[in-house]
């Protein structure tokens, strides 16, 4: 028993990570229909941070707004240049740019922070562990569930519920029409982009106690993220949420019953789920103008 | 338009075909220039990028170490090393060698760190006669893969699986063993000649979990091997796999409550050590390698010298290539163009290297090395550090008998 509650808890804790990187991924595909592959940069630039922020002595909790801020801000230039001269252009053209920007950023990273494997050491209170039914869960997996879920919540309202949310929504279905109620779409666009790289930045802070940081992971993120961004479906909020929990569980589950080929049954899996429901687990409403 | 257009062609085609003349000829003419002299050119073939980056930048050091050591010559030729990426690639590492080979000809190859590499620069060298001083661990590289011009002065899979297994049914524990191993190649050896030589001896077994290469999460193996409550666990990780690995069997509240076993790659020094805190404290491994082997001693200095950590496989494989490479020039007074010969002289006699004294098996080249048994300890600065608590000596990879 204290087995089973043990692995779904594994398997949350993992969704939670998927989520927030695959939430940063999905707002900007879904919401500004722009692909971006950098999105493992910033995740990466995030675990970095983290690493030295919990080396420094500052307090600890402090390196998730840290790394959310200096992401966002890595965003932020970038969206001037060369992001938003891409945005109307075909998804062809923005893979080639984002790609090769993520290529040109692995390198500067690995010059700047070094090619070996670095692992931040976890603040005290992280470090514990709870026992359930004898069996042992680490107290930082809790925090990452929890904090996971709760980010992803707060998305939910900002984007579902606000009116800033809405306006986003029409300056994607209709930036014209947008513009005449006299908003500056360009403006709102910006903000969701860096919104997006701040949320790489803080999942990727979150999870350098899992996953470590070094070279290459960039790209073993960004994989994860897009296939849970393709699996949920473009263009939903829901859909991602659902998706993160669906690929956790399929290749956490996967670990437990069939450790050996983990990979290839639950991508296998997804592989079929996708043959059912071409346009994800939640497909998004059509919004024709 | 068309008229105006030939001619111009014309031009660079010429161009062109001058331009090649005088680039073929380059190559052939340099040996005429310096006659007498001729720098020996070592070319290195090893992950620059990659998932093996960091330890392609320990090696390529550890060679670099040897020659700023030697003044930059051997034997009395001044010494040329080139480096070239294989992206742990084995087509990079083909295309490269055949580069070092046709465009940059030189003397000797050395390094690979993925098996993989190593196996299909195996061919690559034999046909083209180039002495090679391959790294690599698969068991085939000392048996099926065996070439005479091969030099092999590193350690096999199977030597450290096969004494880890030794070392265990001994000292740790005769059943319920659990193995975990990272599904590729080499996990597949190591677990493999562990198992072979742990049951031959006698012990029993628990389950066998394997897992990708690449694991994101340990979670579910780990709540698994939590479940199974093993009397000891081998396993093997390298990389960021062994630095999740350990982390989490912490985190999991593992360490410390069963024993890890493990072959040395998976407690490297200097790759896998300082990225994991104390989570490996306690853990044993059998290695050719460690910083506390009385071999390594003047290697270590040197190497921190030089700004590094302490060195750990690949700085010390690096290293001890440039050794045995400086060896065998010694021995034929620095005329390789018998390779014949050379190869002879250096089975004749052990080398004096950072892993110990090695005499060369002579049936396919492979180094003859002492095999530690490592624990991983708090030095005096709270540093972890792999210490020797026992060596078997001498440990033979059985090559042809296999």
């Amino acid at each position: 028993m204290g087995y089973a509650i043990v692995q779904v808890l594994n398997a949350l804790s993992f969704s939670a990570l998927l989520l927030l990187t695959a939430l940063g991924l999905s707002v900007v595909l879904s919401l500004m229909n722009f692909i971006n592959l950098a999105h493992g940069s910033f995740y990466l630039l995030g675990s970095y941070i983290a690493v030295f922020w919990f080396a420094s002595g500052a307090p600890w909790w402090l390196a998730f707004p840290v790394a959310f801020l200096a992401t966002a801000l890595a965003g932020a230039l970038l969206e001037r240049f060369p992001f938003r001269g891409f945005y109307a252009r075909t998804h062809l053209m923005q893979v080639l740019l984002t790609y090769g920007l993520s290529v040109v950023f692995a390198d500067l990273m690995r010059w700047g922070f070094g090619a070996q494997i670095l692992s931040p050491e976890l603040p005290e209170p992280l470090q514990g562990v709870v026992f359930l039914l004898d069996m042992p869960f680490p107290v930082y997996r809790l925090f990452l569930i929890g904090v996971g879920f709760f980010l992803a919540g707060i998305l939910w309202v900002l984007l579902d519920r606000t009116l800033w949310g809405a306006v986003v929504r029409a300056s994607v279905a209709d930036r014209g029409m947008v513009e005449t109620l006299g908003i500056d779409t360009r403006r709102v666009l910006s903000a969701v982009l860096v919104l997006s790289a701040g949320l790489g930045g803080v999942s990727g802070a979150l999870g350098a106690g899992m996953l470590a940081a070094y070279p290459g992971l960039d790209e073993e993120v960004l994989i994860l993220a897009l296939v849970t961004v393709v699996v949920g479906g473009l263009g939903t909020f829901r859909g991602t949420v659902l998706s993160a929990l669906v690929v956790g569980f399929a290749l956490t589950f996967s670990k437990v019953w069939f450790p050996e080929f983990a990979n290839v049954v639950a991508f296998s899996a997804m592989a079929v789920l996708l043959l059912l429901r071409p346009a994800g687990l939640v497909a998004p409403r059509l919004r024709q103008v | 338009m068309r008229d105006d257009a030939q001619p111009r062609l014309a031009a660079t085609r010429r161009r062109l075909l001058v331009g090649a003349g005088v680039s073929t000829l380059l190559p052939l003419a340099r040996p005429v220039l310096s006659q007498g002299a001729r720098p020996l050119r070592i070319g290195m073939v090893t992950s620059l990028s990659g998932p093996f980056t960091a330890l392609g930048e320990s090696m390529r050091a550890g060679m670099q170490l040897l020659l700023s050591q030697s003044g930059n010559s051997m034997a009395g030729r001044s010494v040329e090393f080139l480096v070239e990426d294989d992206a742990a690639r084995p087509e990079d590492g083909v295309r490269k060698a055949r580069k070092l080979i046709g465009q940059d000809r030189v003397d000797v190859i050395c390094g690979v760190i993925s098996s993989g590499v190593a196996l299909a620069l195996r061919d690559v060298v034999t046909e083209a006669k180039v002495p090679t001083f391959l790294l690599g661990s698969a068991n085939d590289l000392a048996r099926k893969a065996a070439s005479p011009y091969i030099v092999r002065p590193t350690k096999t899979n199977w030597m450290l699986g096969h004494t880890a297994a030794r070392w265990a049914y001994d000292k740790v524990s005769k059943a319920r063993v659990l193995t975990v191993g990272s599904d590729y190649a080499a996990g597949r050896e190591y677990v493999g000649d562990f198992v072979q030589t742990f049951q031959q001896l006698g012990g029993r077994l628990g389950r066998q979990l394997w897992t990708p290469l690449g694991s994101a999460d340990f979670g579910p193996l780990l709540t698994t091997i939590a479940s199974e409550r093993p009397d000891m666990v081998f396993g093997f990780f390298a990389g960021s796999d062994a630095v999740r690995f350990l982390r989490q069997w912490k985190e999991y509240r593992l360490a410390g409550r069963i024993p890890l076993v493990g072959p040395g790659a998976f407690f490297d020094q200097e790759d896998v050590l300082p990225a994991v805190g104390d989570a490996a404290l306690g853990a044993v491994n059998a290695f050719n390698q460690s910083p506390t082997a009385p071999a390594s001693a003047n290697f270590n200095r040197a190497y921190m010298a030089a700004g590094k950590p302490l060195p750990g496989e690949f700085s010390t494989n690096g290293y001890v290539c440039g050794q045995t490479i400086k060896a065998v020039l010694e021995r034929v007074e620095g005329d390789l163009s018998d390779w014949e010969k050379a190869r002879a002289a250096l089975f004749a006699e052990p080398v004096d290297t950072a892993f110990g004294r090695i005499p060369f098996d002579p049936r396919n080249g492979q180094a003859i090395l002492d095999i530690h048994v490592n624990e991983v300890r708090r030095s005096a600065d709270g540093k972890m550090i792999n210490t020797v608590v026992h060596t078997y000596e001498s440990v033979r990879d059985p090559g042809p008998d296999a």
